[in-house]
């Protein structure tokens, strides 16, 4: 055993949280070192997610990465089975050939009232959750709280009609939400399929208005980064370089240190060992607890920890294809676009059901995008690449994965796909199949789950990941969540890394 | 033509809400009429005898959740309620074997242990938490859901309230208190239990009345609704009303007319009549009309603002609200002459659990894909139920040696799939049967020779339960209970509190807190309220909460 360096804080996976929690860190003088388990650093960014929803401004400003959230935005196309595809940019719909649509005037409101709501909602989204210790009359519990009755504030400045509409929507659920204001259709299931991505659930289950919220956080825009997501992964690394960062990729750690109940380093696969005085996770909450040891931890927390909802049931396809696809009526312009295949709120509640019980899909959802249209540094020599992320898929089906199942995932999605693209699967020349349970071997979020844990509302703010475990600070002096695990959960946003840093920071622990 | 009589107040249903609203007034000295639309009074807490010699609980068969503050207040035991609890009950499977649900614990404990002895500890974890919650709900069924948006000092009041029974839970609690609110009752069940049948035979209290399926988030709640009530102070427990759901109904009524009160049967209201912003009265479907100045609705708060009240007098917000309330009905139901006891051959004659809830469901995903069928528009292919005998217990329901039969069915939908199209109307004859036969295929699991006993059957659809009870869509509940209609969304936001925004007019049925089931709590809260407004607040008993 062999001690190699002492730092202030050693941060576990160099996914993008990783990054932007060690960053934040370093700014502020502290010496840090980043251990990543893979060879290259970005985690999940880098390896399966394909856009940028909701990359925090707070982040992005912190961390010089201004520039990923500029340049325009894409338009998102919800592919029509009677060709008549619904093209949604910002607040406004239309068809794609340009007519106007119906349902423009009910759609542009919703979303203008969900995006208040989501505005009220993202002010707790840069904080720690309140927390609850000691009731609810304690003098420390009030100090937790003086951030929350900001938000109250803001909920009067709502006005009582949006208040009363922001308290009946914040629980229930997206199908209704949506089916109330417009009949079902393309433009519903667009609305849904934003609603449940990355969960597990489908769009009648209450709590997803939250999930539509939650994407809606930073406005909603989508964006594909120059140089595609390789380019955001590579942005956040050299933040975290420049900020003093030592990064460390191609072994993991496997055990992190304790003496009387407080962190003092961690090891690694080669039985290196680190000195530390903070540890700050992005691994899987449970995963990190085993590394820590179980023992340390009361039988409460652990059983809480091996309950913890994390089915994960998003897969990803990436398609090499000889040439670009095209879609009959759409413009070149247009093929740029998100596309989504969600003809109707009830389809997308329809694509949850075989997962339930571990089946494979039949017509799943699929969110595509082809980002070698856009950004000609990805593409080479005349090929094109179309991204999709694919829900419901289990994480393993019974009997397991093999390759009669990934042949069958693959057909159903490329089908899919060719309804709209016509001559697709001859341009096919590999497609590569991550299921969730690939994408969990791959990245260690466990489940393979897009939030690492499931975004119910059993399961954020301050039950998040677990009850009793919602402050970043992992029942061990020194230990921290940073992951997506923790509040306010996934997608490329950069703030569980970024809170949790704030949060040690806050605590004294290096003081 | 007809009557023009002036009352101090008319009540619209004689539901057991409409009637408890009605006694409380009445007591307080009020001059009270009730309009029925049937013959008969109950609404869906209502004994009919559709089969010479049988009565039958048309709809609702159990009894737990009726308040005791209520049935002290209106001393109904006077009026002959008797509630007899019953013992347990057991969840059938195919291969001859069943799980039996004992109220006695320690043999609770030992037939856990015959299934899976690790679920023996797993099961005081879980009724601790259910009846920890339960202790934390139950004193706010009997007051009002404090409106957050409001700063008056009545809401502010309800609020701190709410706090302070919040803040004695604790911090570790309070967070379990969140998750329990809010997660599904499959996943409830998951971290507890391992065996697949116990999970089944418990979950059913989630789903029952609701379009959600066991893994729907916020249907744990939905279980509380099922476990907050008691018997004789046994919470949890459920009976039987001697005589049918109809007792409590007909005791109600009993104590409303000793009281002074009117009820008038077999015409319903027609028209809520409004003059100038104020309720002035009612128009009754046969011509009549009755002047008052207070009126209440024990209708849903569909039915009441959507087919009898004009909607100018409403503000247009309101109405859209009322129109985009949730109330898809999911349940149906079986009632059943039987000529003798059937045989259950997995079970010891005489077993005590045959007098209780019997099912035939054997696993969560069981469950969760009747909950799929009924998206589509279809009644589940493999249906939950909930299968009672009361007459063991129970002997007047039907002549000696025979007995009756409750099946409570989950799913069917109101508006069923037929060729693409969905409707009520494609409830028929045929559709019924078809519906009925797949219920007893089931039952079959548990008594193999059922259809051989079976004398007269009525079943009944949501369809057909919203055209008798005017239950909208056949909702059980007058409306479902999610997060987004429970407590200060009930039913309407900004109108959580049994008012309207009619002057004079109130909703005093299921469509209001806490909503539905034989609690009778909306009709009292309600009453409470009335006698508020116009300055006989003292009047209403005071409970302790
Ligand atoms: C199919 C799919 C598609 C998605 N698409 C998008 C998208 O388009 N846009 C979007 O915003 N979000 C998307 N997401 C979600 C998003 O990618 C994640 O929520 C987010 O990237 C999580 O970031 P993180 O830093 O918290 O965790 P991760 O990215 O998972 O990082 C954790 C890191 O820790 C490392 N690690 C684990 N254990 C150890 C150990 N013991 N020692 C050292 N290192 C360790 C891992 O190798 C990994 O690099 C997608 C998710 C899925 C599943
Ligand atoms: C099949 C079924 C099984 C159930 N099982 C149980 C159970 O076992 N235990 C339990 O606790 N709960 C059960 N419930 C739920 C419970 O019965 C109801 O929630 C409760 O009875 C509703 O009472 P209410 O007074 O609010 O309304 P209702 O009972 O609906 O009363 C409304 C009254 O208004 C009358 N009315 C309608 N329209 C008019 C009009 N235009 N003019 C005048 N009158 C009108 C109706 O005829 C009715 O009498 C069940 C319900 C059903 C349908």
């Amino acid at each position: 055993m062999s001690v190699s360096a002492t730092y202030d804080v050693v941060v576990i996976g160099g996914g993008h949280n990783g990054l932007t929690a060690a960053a934040t860190l370093a700014k502020k003088g502290k010496s840090v070192c980043v251990i990543e388990k893979a060879e290259a650093f970005g985690g999940m960014a880098r390896e399966v997610a394909h856009l940028l929803y909701n990359l925090h401004p707070k982040v992005a400003r912190e961390l010089g990465l201004g520039a990923l959230n500029e340049g325009k935005p894409l338009s998102t196309i919800s592919l029509a089975e009677d060709g008549n595809h619904v093209e949604i940019s910002g607040d406004t719909v239309r068809f794609a050939d340009g007519a106007a649509h119906p349902d423009a005037a009910a759609y542009a409101e919703m979303i203008r009232r969900l995006k208040k709501f989501a505005g009220v909602l993202g002010q707790l989204s840069t904080k720690t959750p309140p927390k609850l210790d000691g009731g609810l009359t304690s003098l420390a519990t009030l100090g937790e709280l003086a951030g929350l009755a900001k938000m109250g504030l803001d909920l009067k400045r709502l006005g009582k009609k949006d208040m009363n509409e922001f308290l009946r929507v914040i629980l229930t659920n997206a199908y209704d939400l949506v089916l109330d204001e417009m009949p079902d259709g393309p433009l519903a299931g667009a609305l849904c399929a934003d609603a449940v991505r990355g969960n597990f659930v489908g769009p009648r289950s209450p709590g997803t208005v939250f999930n539509l919220m939650y994407r809606l956080g930073q406005g909603g825009d989508v964006r594909l980064p120059k140089g595609g997501m390789i380019a955001v992964a590579r942005a956040f690394e050299d933040a975290a370089r420049k900020a003093g960062v030592d990064l460390r990729a191609g072994q993991g750690v496997t055990r992190v240190l304790i003496e009387n109940d407080t962190v003092n380093g961690v090891e690694l696969e080669d039985g290196t060992v680190i000195n530390t005085r903070a540890v700050l996770s992005s691994a899987a909450p449970k995963a990190t607890m085993e590394m820590a040891g179980i023992e340390h931890f009361d039988v409460e927390a652990a059983r809480r920890m091996r309950h913890m909802r994390c089915k994960g049931s998003v897969a990803k396809l990436t398609l090499t294809l000889k040439d670009a696809p095209s879609i009959k009526g759409l413009s070149w312009d247009q093929m740029k676009s998100r596309f989504l295949i969600a003809p109707s709120a009830a389809a997308v509640e329809r694509s949850f059901n075989p997962v339930k019980y571990n089946e494979l899909p039949t017509a799943p959802v699929i969110e595509a995008v082809i980002p070698t249209l856009s950004d000609v540094e990805v593409a080479s020599d005349g090929r094109h690449i179309l991204s999709a992320n694919i829900q419901h898929v289990p994480h393993t089906p019974e009997g397991g994965w093999d390759d009669a199942k990934r042949r069958h995932v693959i057909n159903t999605v490329v089908a899919q796909l060719e309804t709209h693209m016509p001559g697709l699967a001859a341009l096919v020349e590999s497609p590569d199949l991550l299921t969730p349970a690939d994408i969990e071997a791959r990245t260690g979020a466990p489940g393979g789950h897009w939030h690492h844990a499931e975004m119910g509302v059993d399961q954020i703010l301050t039950v998040r990941p677990v009850n009793g475990m919602a402050h970043y600070r992992f029942a061990i002096g020194g230990l921290y969540l940073c992951g997506a695990a923790a509040h306010p959960g996934g997608d490329v946003t950069g703030l569980p890394g970024r809170n949790s840093a704030l949060q040690l920071l806050k605590d004294g622990v290096l003081s | 033509m007809g009557q023009h009589d002036t009352y101090d107040a008319i009540i619209a249903g004689a539901g057991h809400n409409g009637l408890t609203t009605a006694c409380y007034l009445a007591k307080a000295g009020l001059k009270v009429l009730i309009v029925e639309k049937n013959d008969w009074i109950g609404g869906a807490s209502v004994s009919r005898s559709l089969h010479d010699g049988w009565t039958y609980s048309n709809c609702s068969y159990v009894c737990s959740l009726l308040r005791r503050e209520i049935v002290r207040d209106l001393e109904l035991p006077r009026f002959g309620l008797q509630v007899i609890p019953y013992e347990g009950g057991a969840s059938f499977t195919p291969d001859g074997d069943y799980f039996a649900y004992y109220s006695d614990h320690d043999a609770l404990r030992r037939e856990m242990f015959r299934h899976s002895p690790a679920d023996v500890d797993a099961y005081e974890r879980f009724s601790q938490t259910v009846i920890r919650q339960c202790r934390f709900i139950r004193p706010f069924l009997l007051r009002n859901a404090p409106d957050p948006s409001s700063l008056r000092p009545r809401d502010l009041n309800e609020l701190l309230f709410l706090l302070k029974k919040a803040h004695g839970l604790g911090a570790k609690e309070l967070g379990e208190t969140l998750r329990f609110w809010t997660m599904s009752i499959g996943d409830f069940l998951d971290e507890h239990f391992e065996n697949d049948l116990i999970k089944a035979h418990i979950a059913g209290a989630g789903i029952i009345g609701t379009g959600l399926g066991v893994y729907s988030p916020g249907t744990a709640y939905v279980l509380l609704h099922h476990y907050m009530g008691d018997v004789d102070g046994a919470i949890g427990a459920w009976g039987f009303a001697r005589g049918g759901m109809g007792a409590i109904a007909n005791a109600l009524g009993a104590c409303f007319e000793e009281a002074g009160g009117t009820i008038v049967t077999g015409s319903g209201v027609d028209q809520f009549l409004v003059k100038d912003g104020k309720t002035v009265g009612v128009a009754l479907e046969n011509g009549d009309t009755y002047q008052a100045p207070i009126v209440a609705s024990n209708m849903d708060v569909k039915r009441t603002f959507l087919n009898h009240t004009e909607t100018k007098h409403l503000p247009e917000d309101f109405t859209r609200a009322v129109k985009r309330f949730k109330i898809r009905g999911s349940s149906g139901k079986l009632n059943i002459a039987l000529d003798s006891l059937p045989e259950f051959p997995a079970a010891p004659k005489g077993s005590p659990f045959l007098r209780g809830d019997m099912h035939c469901s054997q696993s969560l995903n069981e469950l969760e894909r009747a909950y799929d069928d009924w998206k589509e528009g279809h009644w589940s292919k493999d249906p939950y139920f909930d299968m009672l005998i009361p007459s063991q217990i129970d002997p007047t329901l039907a002549p000696p040696g025979k007995h009756m039969m409750t099946v409570f069915v989950q799913y069917a939908p109101y508006d069923l799939e037929v060729n693409g199209v969905r409707s009520g109307e494609n409830w028929n004859d045929e559709t019924r049967k078809a519906f009925a036969d797949c219920v007893f295929d089931k039952i079959e699991v548990a008594m193999p020779d059922i259809r051989k006993h079976v004398l007269h059957a009525e079943i009944r659809t949501p369809w057909d339960i919203e055209k008798e009870v005017g239950l909208t869509e056949g909702n059980i509940f007058q409306g479902e209970l999610t997060f987004d209609q429970l407590l200060f969304n009930r039913p309407v936001p900004g109108y959580a509190q049994y008012r309207t925004p009619i002057d004079g007019m109130y909703l005093v049925g299921s469509s209001a807190h806490p909503g539905g089931g034989v609690m009778a709590a909306p009709g009292a809260n309600a009453a409470r309220e009335i006698l508020r407004n116009i300055g006989k607040g003292d009047l209403m008993p005071k409970h302790a909460a």
